[in-house]
């Protein structure tokens, strides 16, 4: 089956995209992984996620996002959708304002469900809807400074920034988990705890392996 | 001596048969052509006295047949050229995969009758065709006499009872076995097999991981249990059920003809009203009328709660600008795709907002959660009437409501006992899921929540609703559905040893690939064969199951919790 074509890869980090309902998590995804985007786009029921392989640094990385609903609603089944995230990209829509203020209880959500050490990008997105904006981008340049989050506008109809998005992003996770995995073999010679010697095989079989690379 | 041969009617293996090409002229006799995988047409064989339909349906039982794209009157018999098709096949289907791989051994003449036969609809399913012989042949070569095959039914239930896991037809290809009762054993502590071979799942290209054998193979079951699917229900036979003043004069007998066929489109506006609850069985033309025009006035007075809302009110209205926003957002983006809703200024699109905003000011506690307007458009595209469609999603959402409330208690109910069913139905899958720690069923998230929707053609959504909103059988007849999938894939499920997050991409793009009729017969045999086992692990009050004011409550003990 496709799914299963493309294994060769150094590392896996599972990315979440969060945000209130039609800010275009969906298409952000969409244009990322299968450059594809569409305006009539379903509303995203339950979890899905879809993988695209990339060069990070000279490392092949997938990057698997998942994706879904916003309505705060169906929080209770997204414990399995936090599960193993090294990466978030947090979307608002610049044409509403509600979407923008809402980002506070988005983090307090990766607050309380995502690992402590997740990385954390705020993306606004409809940036080719410039004449209906209701966000400066000053506004969101300034809370993303405030929170300690890397910060773009992006346009998936466009195609603006989304590759760079995910490329920070990824860039970010990359040069944490080189780090762990240098202390970690400075640290260690002893147990064959995850991370031992320079690569980190981060596969999509063992989300604990992610999560103790990011925590530990 | 070929010629000679096409005019002489004689056994032809599935296998060797390409496709059946229909004609079903308004006048004249009907006729099918046989054409083999070699190119060889057989010469038209004529029913004299109909029972074309029949005869693809009683074939429908015992091959794949799709319909040609091409040619809507040809249906391609075993045809993998189609990617699914190919997964299926490698699968443990068995009337897929013995048809391919067991050599094709022409039948016997006298076997060939009853499939020449065009008369003959009502086929005893499991002693009936060719491909049936074909497909328990090496069974067979044991069981040959009528009174075995009543008691194999009879041991399939039995074997599920005691939970006693039954050889299922992939084992056939790891091994063969010698004798039945060693099967039975090795049934049951099969599991071991999967933990020995954790290999990293990107070596799996084929399938290399013995996959426990089914308790309950799926396919022997449809067959034994699971009645062939009707025509759906059409104007004149409609009126069968009606008297002279338009009640419906035996609701459980029209449920039953419902439930194995579904409704036409022309009557579905009709037929669903009744279905839902919004008009009862026993009104009359005059009695629905007079509802209609109550209803219609009721709506109106709804709707205007917001309507009336002015721009300077809603300036300071915060849960109603929200929930504007919300249905407004999910409007748009609710099945563009069929012309209905199509297009710039769809005045459609306007009534679903408007039932939808009407709805979270009807029901204000549960308000609008996205996924509602999936449910909203199949009713709205059969009623076409905001009134009445307003009324009918009031109906479905006192069932399906609990779906959406805040704390999720009503999807937790149905994914609970979708655990259950599957570790009735299924032990040694239950065990694969428990291992993978994915019995929490999120997988089967979306399945549950819009019924479907998401997963099935539009038309073949509104077929599975009907066939769902009768109850004949069970109110949770979805569950089932559930199961019967998921016991569909099973072998490539385990085969492939998907952890949870392949998992749910494979059942999320199993969406489109769902033939309803064929999971709708499995639902049916896995229910059926459940029996009572089956409803006890669906707790009372879990939706669809209306609140318990006319629930029949059986279990005392449970009626205490609850108080």
């Amino acid at each position: 089956m496709a799914h299963r074509v493309d294994h060769e890869y150094d590392y896996l980090f599972k990315i979440v995209l969060i945000g209130d309902s039609g800010v275009g998590k969906t298409n952000i995804l969409s244009r990322f992984t299968r450059n594809e985007f569409c305006l009539e786009s379903k509303s995203t029921i339950g979890v899905e996620f879809a993988t695209r392989t990339l060069q990070v640094e000279g490392k092949t990385v997938k990057a698997q996002i998942w994706d879904t609903a916003g309505q705060e609603r169906y929080r209770a089944i997204t414990s399995a959708y936090y599960r193993g995230a090294v990466g978030a990209l947090m979307v608002y829509d610049i044409t509403k304002r509600q979407t923008f203020d809402n980002v506070q209880r988005w983090l307090r959500e990766l607050r309380d469900h995502a690992d402590s050490n997740i990385v954390i990008m705020m993306a606004g997105n409809k940036s080719d809807l410039n004449h209906l904006r209701a966000v400066t981008e000053e506004d969101g340049q300034a809370l993303a400074e405030r929170e300690g989050l890397s910060f773009l506008e992006t346009s998936a109809l466009e195609a603006t920034n989304i590759e760079k998005a995910f490329q920070t992003i990824l860039t970010e996770i990359y040069h944490i988990i080189s780090k762990k995995a240098l202390a970690a073999q400075e640290a260690a010679a002893s147990t064959a705890i995850p991370g031992q010697g320079t690569t980190i095989n981060v596969t999509d079989t063992s989300g604990n392996t992610k999560r103790g690379c990011c925590s530990t | 001596m070929q010629d000679m041969n096409l005019y002489t009617i004689r056994a032809v293996p599935f296998a060797d048969v390409r496709s059946i090409r229909r004609h079903t002229p308004a006048f004249g006799w009907q006729y099918i052509i046989v054409v083999l995988s070699s190119g060889l047409a057989f010469p038209p064989l004529y029913f004299y006295n109909g029972g074309v339909r029949e005869f693809v349906a009683t074939v429908k039982q015992h091959v794949v047949l799709l319909r040609s794209a091409e040619h809507a009157n040809v249906f391609l018999v075993n045809d993998f050229q189609n990617p699914l098709q190919r997964t299926l096949s490698s699968l443990e289907l068995p009337r897929a995969v013995s048809l391919s791989i067991v050599p094709s051994t022409p039948v016997s003449g006298g076997e060939s009758a009853s499939q020449e036969n065009g008369e003959r609809t009502d086929v005893d399913v499991l002693d009936g065709s060719p491909s049936i012989r074909q497909f328990y042949r090496r069974e067979r070569q044991k069981v040959h006499d009528p009174a075995r095959d009543i008691s194999m039914q009879l041991l399939e239930k039995f074997s599920l009872v005691t939970k006693f896991a039954r050889e299922a037809t992939s084992q056939l290809f790891w091994e063969t076995p010698s004798n039945a009762f060693s099967l039975f054993e090795r049934g049951s502590s099969n599991l071991s097999a999967i933990d020995s071979s954790q290999k990293p799942r990107d070596d799996v290209l084929e399938l290399p991981v013995p996959v426990p054998p089914d308790p309950l193979e799926l396919d022997k079951l449809s067959l034994a249990w699971g009645k062939p699917r009707q025509p759906p229900l059409g104007l004149e036979e409609w009126a069968t059920f009606l008297d002279s003043e338009g009640r419906v004069v035996d609701s459980k007998a029209l449920r039953k003809r419902i439930f194995y066929g579904g409704v036409e489109h022309k009557l579905r506006k009709e037929v669903w009203e009744i279905l839902l609850g919004y008009q009862s069985y026993e009104s009359t033309y005059a009695e629905k009328e007079y509802q209609r025009s109550n209803r219609k006035t009721e709506y109106e007075i709804i709707k205007n709660q917001w309507q009336s809302i002015s721009p300077e009110q809603e300036k300071r209205f915060t849960k109603f600008r929200e929930r504007k926003g919300l249905i407004e957002k999910d409007v748009v983006r609710t099945d563009r795709s069929i012309s209905f809703y199509g297009g710039d200024g769809n005045a459609n699109l306007s009534f679903l907002h408007n039932v939808l905003l009407t709805y979270s000011f009807y029901n204000f506690d549960l308000g609008y959660c996205q996924g509602m307007s999936d449910l909203l458009s199949p009713i709205l595209f059969v009623m076409e009437d905001e009134s009445e469609s307003f009324w009918c999603f009031v109906a479905l959402m006192e069932r399906l409501g609990p779906n959406f409330n805040r704390d999720q208690n009503g999807m937790h109910s149905q994914l609970f006992a979708l655990s259950k069913l599957v570790e009735l139905l299924d032990a040694p899958l239950h065990n694969y899921f428990k291992q993978k720690d994915c019995l929490n069923y999120f997988i089967c998230f979306r399945w549950i929540l819009l019924q479907f929707k998401r997963e099935l053609e539009y038309d073949q959504t509104m077929r599975l609703w009907e066939v769902l909103w009768t109850h004949h059988l069970s109110e949770h007849l979805h569950l089932y559905v559930c199961v019967a999938l998921l016991k569909r894939y099973r072998g490539k499920i385990i085969g492939e040893q998907m952890e949870f997050d392949t998992l749910l991409k494979f059942i999320n793009e199993l969406s489109g690939h769902i033939d309803i009729d064929v999971t709708l017969r499995d639902a049916e045999a896995l229910c059926l064969c459940a029996g009572e086992n089956g409803s006890a692990c669906i707790p009372p009050g879990t939706p669809p199951s209306l609140p318990r004011e006319d629930g029949f409550l059986f279990n005392s003990e449970l009626d205490d919790t609850v108080l």
